[in-house]
């Protein structure tokens, strides 16, 4: 993609199951330094169990993970220093306010306290939660939780970011916040994967979109290359096409007749 | 879904609850979901394994309370006065039946997360309080059926049929009585407080009731004299305030026939408190319901709160910038985790509670001289008993979910974790109470006890550590669901504690000699010391490989 650029991860092989249900069969992927990569695919398609090997949560995988050059299965975990994450289901210690839990992860990834304070408290400006600071999360919508994990993503400035559905839960104007500052973050040398159901959103920002099925990569490519490839205009119609999935037309109208009642379906 | 005996018997009731403004269908659909849904939950009472089985827990651990009820047979045989082995057994009664509903039904009577699922459709409020109090009462009736069964039955061959019935009348007017005080309790604090502060209170609330009943029931025992083998019972005013008392009398004026003045106003009591409480909550009712919402949200803004104290513990006792971070992470936690405070803080009561209570009532020949150079200050012992099951505590957190964090997160030595909570856990909750406690005991037994509470203090230290080895060893604290807080570790836990039996043995027999303590107590600092080492050790392998990249910026 972009010449002999630094080579962030490197993943050989990948496979992985529960029980005898394979999640993964055979991942490879390489990412170079400054990319965007939106990782999509069908929910169970096994999305969030690589973002959650690459970080050290599941470790009964096979295969090789390689991350700044290092073999995360040797069971050090510096390479997680540079390393943001931000979990799907917005999981936090809730009793603790947003100020305490910012504080706690930037200290966990080795930041002074007072500098974790002050950034914190800076970036919580910039997402208007400056106000509700010292209450617990618990207390909060989920867009403003969702906010303050990205704040606690960013907070000792990683140089490679996991983000899994980061927009869940914002509002558009948020939203758009976000996207820029995906866009400014890979300007600035970071690597991002991150996943998302949002094409739309897919479609603008990634310079390479990765699609995931049943365990396997099927497409991987800029959206130009991924449009060349399926004769579709959209992500959202190379997305049906891939995932084989095409009836959706006639899977609502049936479902909408069942709504009124006709009893050919019910 | 199936269909519910309890909600059969409950339509024998139909017109009460329709003369009261309750749609009884719609009720009977709510009480049916919930009945089938508890069916999938796994309690907080009771639960011994891992698995999830089938059926309604709650009631398959029922027996446990018909085995506790085998304690009040002995009052229901005794003969002569009715007034001290009935007030007794109503006394424990009520302990029972509150613990059960402080501890298994306050969630209930408190969900609001039902609110968005049921306010959104057409019912109305009286509907849904009612549908969630008689919710709790169907449950209440089991564990009260459960307790009172077997007493029942002997009660009924031993003092026949009027006794019976009288019995009978009094468990549904306790049962009203414990259900409903409660909620009106619960809809006083939900009136005047909102946010935050009212989560916590409704907390200590539930710890203060908790203690409070323990304490009321010393009170009762004490309001009776034990004299030449017969229990005698004087009135005074203030008795007028102990509910057993008035469950005690009616048995007094109708099989006796003793009609003083007081046990007639006792009476008066038993009946008309459950009855007016009943008639205020029905007036509150929807009011109860609206306040719920409060719990919700939280409109304020708060200032930061910096906790000078333990951010100068955590630089003092752990060694490494990791161990320090979970100390405070820890002290946090444990200052706001509602359900931990729930769990822990009750044995944190008992645990000050118990020592005091026993120095004061045990009987010595010498009156007060006698008790200070007595071996007495052993009680303090009881405040160690507790260690084990509030070290277990650290596993759980109700936000178990976010523990992914730590292994996202660079930790480096993750033993520093637990030994960090661990000193927390000291630190915050023992230490406090073990202050206060050897300061009365100081006080009580002179200054020459201070070795031997050097040694009790060891002990626990050294408790701590072989309960956390034994039932813990997990890599990260707060990680768990609490939702199995309740399983296998409970017999470890109980053996745990009789382990404090044996730190009480030693120290007893260090007793015999008059250097004996100092040994003891040399000896507790170098298994501290050395177990301490043991079980938190810190792992070099990986420093040396922390330069082996290092990224271009």
């Amino acid at each position: 993609m972009e010449g002999q650029s630094e080579l962030i991860i490197s993943i050989r092989n990948l496979t992985m199951s529960y029980g005898n249900k394979n999640v993964l069969n055979g991942i490879n992927l390489e990412v170079t330094k400054g990319q965007i990569i939106g990782y999509i695919g069908p929910n169970g398609a096994g999305k969030s169990t690589t973002v959650k090997i690459m970080l050290g949560l599941i470790d009964s995988y096979e295969g090789e993970v390689v991350i700044f050059g290092q073999d995360i299965s040797a069971g050090d975990p510096s390479y997680k220093k540079k390393i943001g994450y931000v979990p799907e289901n917005a999981e936090a210690y809730d009793n603790l306010t947003a100020m305490e839990y910012l504080v706690f992860t930037g200290e966990l990834y080795g930041m002074e306290r007072e500098a974790a304070q002050a950034k914190a408290e800076r970036l919580m400006q910039q997402f208007d939660l400056l106000d509700v600071r010292h209450s617990r999360l618990s207390s909060f919508s989920k867009g403003m939780k969702q906010k303050v994990l990205i704040i606690a993503s960013l907070l000792h400035d990683p140089d490679l970011l996991f983000w899994d559905e980061p927009l869940s839960g914002l509002d558009a104007n948020s939203m758009m916040v976000i996207q820029e500052i995906l866009i400014q973050l890979a300007a600035q040398g970071k690597t991002i994967f991150y996943s998302s159901h949002i094409m739309d959103l897919v479609e603008k920002i990634s310079n390479r979109i990765v699609l995931l099925v049943k365990g396997e990569v099927v497409a991987d490519g800029t959206f130009e290359e991924l449009q060349e490839q399926s004769e579709e205009g959209s992500l959202s119609g190379i997305f049906n096409q891939l995932t084989g999935f095409t009836e959706h037309r006639t899977k609502a109208r049936d479902f909408v007749s069942i709504v009124k009642g006709d009893t050919d379906y019910a | 879904m199936r269909d519910f005996q309890s909600l059969k018997f409950l339509s024998a009731f139909k017109i009460i609850f329709t003369k009261l403004g309750v749609d009884y269908a719609l009720m009977e659909t709510i009480l049916r979901i919930k009945l089938t849904m508890d069916e999938r939950r796994v309690p907080t009472i009771f639960n011994d394994t891992n698995k999830k089985k089938e059926g309604n827990q709650f009631l398959k651990s029922l027996w446990v309370y018909g085995l506790y009820s085998l304690l009040l047979i002995p009052f229901m045989l005794q003969k002569g006065s009715y007034i001290f082995p009935m007030s007794l057994v109503f006394g424990f009664i009520l302990f029972i039946l509150m613990t059960s509903m402080i501890s298994d039904f306050s969630a209930v009577l408190l969900d609001v997360r039902d609110k968005n699922i049921l306010l959104t459709k057409p019912i109305n409020r009286k509907t849904i309080a009612a549908a969630k109090i008689v919710h709790i009462m169907i449950y209440m009736t089991f564990v009260t059926g459960a307790f009172t069964a077997i007493p029942f039955v002997v009660g009924l061959f031993k003092h026949g049929i009027l006794f019976s019935l009288i019995f009978l009348v009094e468990l549904v007017l306790t049962m009203l009585l414990v259900v409903v005080l409660t909620s009106l309790l619960y809809l006083l604090i939900l009136r005047f407080f909102d946010g935050e502060k009212l989560k916590d209170l409704i907390n200590y609330v539930q710890i203060l009731l908790s203690i409070g009943v323990i304490v009321g029931y010393q009170i009762l025992i004490r309001s009776f004299e034990f004299t030449n083998l017969e229990m005698l019972y004087t009135f005074r005013w203030w008795h007028y305030l102990i509910p057993p008392l008035w469950y005690g009398a009616p048995y007094e004026v109708f099989l006796s026939g003793n009609t003083a003045n007081y046990l007639i106003i006792f009476t008066a009591l038993a009946v008309l408190v459950p009855n007016v409480a009943i008639y205020g909550y029905a007036k509150l009712m929807p009011s109860f319901e609206r306040n719920l919402e409060k719990l919700l949200s939280d409109t304020k803004i708060r200032k930061q709160k910096r906790n000078r104290f333990d951010e100068i513990a955590a630089k003092l006792l752990c060694r490494s910038k990791e161990e320090q971070l979970f100390f405070r992470f820890t002290a946090s936690m444990m200052k706001k985790e509602r359900e931990f405070k729930l769990k822990v803080f009750p044995a944190l009561g008992m645990a000050v509670f118990f020592p005091l209570l026993l120095v004061f009532t045990f009987p010595t020949e010498e009156g007060a001289e006698g008790i200070s150079g007595s071996l007495l200050y052993l009680f303090i012992y009881f405040c160690n008993l507790m260690i084990p099951s509030l070290v277990y505590m650290l596993k759980y957190s109700e936000g178990y979910k976010g523990s992914w964090l730590f292994k996202a997160a660079p930790i480096e030595q993750a033993s520093h974790s637990y030994s960090g909570a661990l000193k927390a856990f000291f630190i915050k909750l023992y230490v406090p109470v073990f202050i206060a406690l050897s300061v009365f005991f100081v006080w009580v037994f002179n200054a020459q006890i201070i070795p031997d509470l050097v040694a009790v203090f060891l002990g626990g230290l050294l408790q701590t550590l072989i309960a956390f080895k034994l039932v813990v060893d997990d890599e990260f604290p707060f990680s768990n669901s609490f939702e199995f807080a309740q399983d296998a570790g409970g017999m470890k836990l109980f053996l745990l504690s009789l382990l404090t039996g044996l730190f009480v043995g030693a120290h007893f027999i260090s007793t015999f000699n008059d250097y004996g303590i100092y040994i003891y107590i040399a000896l507790l600092a170098a298994a501290v010391w050395i177990g301490w080492q043991r079980v938190f050790p810190i792992l070099k392998k990986h420093k040396k490989e922390k330069t082996d990249f290092v990224l271009d910026e």
